[in-house]
């Protein structure tokens, strides 16, 4: 194997030097005067939703789902968040799976993000196990709760708030899982979320 | 068979023709209403040019430092000189974590390297789960388009296709429907399977991740499940720094299909977490692929392709790709990217594909990284007629036409024969000399007096 590894560096290493060029970097894009209705419709593109007018105690009032979050028989959420309030706990497979498999069945998945950003509604996620990366993609429904007051311009801004070297597995989410693949006709729920609700939520 | 016999077929059908073309101009309209959000649009792709332009001038050391922080992270790097030590490799993995069940995401380049065929002469059951790949794998075909495998079908075929493969009631044509049963089939197809392989859009040398995007969540599910992960790159795809994705993130997308960010945009590094402190340890396995590459790297007229990010911008405004269909080009990736990289792989095979193009430019305009594709096809052009791939037809013709221009006395006569042949002969047999050009056009009436006869009058008439 050390063979093909060497070869292959002295290949990439022969071939002539092209002329370097300093690369000019181009200045992140500001904040939007209205970044809230960015989001929705950047996230609307992607078949995402937006909840904005909501509060911490509200907000399931506000995701509009055929079934109330509190009724879902098979629901993963964070364990840190004070959802048990709002009849939202893990219940079903998403309290008792042990393997990823075991969480098929699941209703719905909400993931707390730590950050969106504007320009494209994306948010990002860092899973806090294997089991709940399986539960965003096995779910039928996924809600994402990501704090009002972590909103950044654009990628650039994003890549800086992220220790990618410190990240076994993140990423930026957002909508349902799609597809266009059949007459470019937009389909929600290819394999994973049928419909994906970002909440922003103000701090305390 | 070059790319105008095996476009044949296709345009032969003049409605599904049109159809093809608007829906693939549909795409390059959304990609320009997505441009256009973006405010440092030109200066974005200039930046992301130039971070391609230095990747490409320092891959040995971006490489051993992705190995050396991919390994520290967990995962295990192999190396491929060619698409049969990438398929020898991919398949010792399988064998030897007794895989029979393998579910793949999109990968241009395991579709480069015929890895499908490889694992299933050997008795491995391997599933491409984006919708638009499981369509032309059941179809038994290749994709047409590097980022929608099926546009060159309609509803009507895939209802068809999916009647005969998943029991779908006869004539259901809905795309909701269809993606329903779909979704149904593939879910078991990833419960099941025991291995995951995934392509990578970008590898990010100074913290060994990779980044691989779809809106499917196809490679998501298809990782998340399995505990082995095979991320199968080609060398091209590394960029220095975390920040450096952020540009080409911004790019890609919106160059692709006019969507802001793709659904998901997933990070990798190392292998997943166990999901029991008892349970098996997932696995991690990462295929560094040359596969003419470094050739590639070594042609200076060329190298700018390796920029390329995949992002199906060149195809969906190219006039020939969207008239002629993604078949037409018989290469893996087809269109004006394709039609530069495949005579780099095999140039008597492909030497008609630059041909393949009316040197508009436009696709040279849409490109996110700046490669001058159109230019580079022009190049080919001549490389490859210095090398004798020209049919002995257009050898001739050059050679004929190459005497003729060279010499102006014999220009003269030979146009001067020209004229006067030009002025007798009926207009419906010089229409037809004219060929396909003149099917909607008249051959233009040919003046008695060549240009230089009528400048040569005027100035003698000036003089007097």
């Amino acid at each position: 194997m050390s063979g093909a590894r060497d070869e292959i560096l002295a290949r990439l290493a022969s071939a002539p030097a092209a002329e370097a060029a300093p690369v000019e970097r181009v200045p992140p894009p500001t904040m939007p005067a209205d970044p809230e209705a960015v989001i929705a419709a950047r996230l609307g593109q992607n078949g995402g939703i937006l909840v904005a007018n909501a509060d911490r105690s509200d907000w399931p009032d506000h995701v509009d789902l055929p079934t109330p979050l509190a009724d879902f028989e098979h629901v993963h959420c964070p364990g840190g968040l004070a959802l048990p309030a709002l009849g939202i706990t893990r219940r079903g497979v998403g309290a008792h799976a042990r393997t990823v498999h075991d969480l098929a069945p699941l209703d719905l998945c909400v993931l707390e993000a730590g950050f969106t950003v504007v320009e494209n509604g994306a948010s990002w996620h860092v899973p806090s196990s294997s089991l709940e990366r399986a539960a965003a993609l096995l779910a039928e429904h996924l809600v994402i709760l990501s704090p009002r007051s972590a909103l950044v311009p654009s990628l650039h801004d994003a890549y800086a708030r992220i220790a990618l070297r410190e990240t076994g597995f993140g990423w930026f989410l957002s909508g349902p899982s799609k597809t266009a693949d059949i007459e470019q006709a937009l389909v929600l729920g290819a394999h994973g979320p049928r419909t994906m609700h970002l909440v922003l939520l103000d701090d305390e | 068979m070059g790319h105008v016999e095996r476009a044949r077929a296709f345009v032969a059908n003049a409605d599904r023709t049109t159809w093809h073309d608007e829906a693939l101009w549909f795409v390059r309209a959304k990609r320009d209403a997505a441009a256009d959000t973006v405010p440092d649009w030109e200066a974005l792709r200039d930046e992301a040019a130039g971070i391609k332009r230095d990747v490409l001038g320092r891959l040995p050391e971006l490489w051993q430092r992705f190995e050396a922080e991919a390994t520290a992270a967990g995962a295990r790097v192999h190396w491929a000189r060619d698409a049969a030590e990438h398929n020898r490799i991919v398949h010792g993995l399988l064998a030897e974590h007794d895989v029979r069940r393998v579910v793949k995401s999109k990968s241009m380049l395991t579709e480069e390297c015929g890895l499908n065929p490889h694992l299933e002469a050997r008795g491995i059951e391997i599933v491409d789960t984006d919708l638009g790949e499981r369509i032309v794998q059941l179809r038994n075909e290749p994709p047409s388009h590097i980022i929608m495998p099926a546009i060159h079908l309609k509803r009507g075929e895939i209802g068809e296709l999916f009647h005969d493969e998943m029991g779908a009631p006869e004539g259901l044509d809905d795309p909701d429907a269809l993606t329903a049963l779909a979704r149904q089939d593939l879910r078991g197809r990833f419960l099941g399977a025991e291995a995951g392989i995934t392509g990578v859009n970008f590898a990010v040398a100074e913290t060994g991740s990779f980044v691989v995007v779809t809106n499917e969540g196809n490679a998501d599910l298809g990782t998340a499940l399995p505990r082995l992960h095979i991320a199968c790159v080609g060398l091209e795809k590394i960029v220095p720094r975390a920040s450096d994705l952020a540009p080409f993130l911004r790019l890609l997308a919106r160059s692709a299909t006019g969507q802001p960010i793709t659904t998901y945009t997933s990070h990798f590094r190392g292998p997943r977490a166990k999901e029991t402190d008892d349970g098996p340890a997932p696995e991690l396995h990462i295929v560094v692929v040359d596969n003419g590459r470094s050739r590639l790297l070594a042609e200076p007229a060329f190298r700018e392709a390796l920029a390329c990010i995949r992002c199906g911008a060149c195809l969906n405004t190219c006039p020939v790709y969207r008239r002629s269909g993604g078949h037409s080009y018989g290469s893996t990736v087809p269109g004006p990217i394709g039609s530069v990289l495949a005579p780099s792989h095999d140039p008597a095979r492909h030497a008609e594909l630059p041909h393949a193009c009316s040197l508009c430019g436009s696709c040279s305009d849409v490109c996110p990284v700046r490669v001058p594709l159109h230019h580079q096809l022009l190049t080919w052009r001549s490389h490859l007629a210095e090398a004798g791939h020209h049919p002995r037809r257009r050898r001739l013709a050059f050679r004929l036409a190459a005497g003729v221009l060279s010499n102006p006395v014999l220009y003269e006569r030979v146009t001067r024969i020209g004229r006067w042949l030009a002025r007798r002969l009926p207009q419906d047999l010089l229409d037809r000399l004219g060929g396909p050009w003149s099917r909607s056009r008249a051959m233009p009436r040919i003046p008695e007096r060549s240009f230089h006869q009528a400048l040569r009058a005027r100035e003698e008439g000036e003089g007097r």
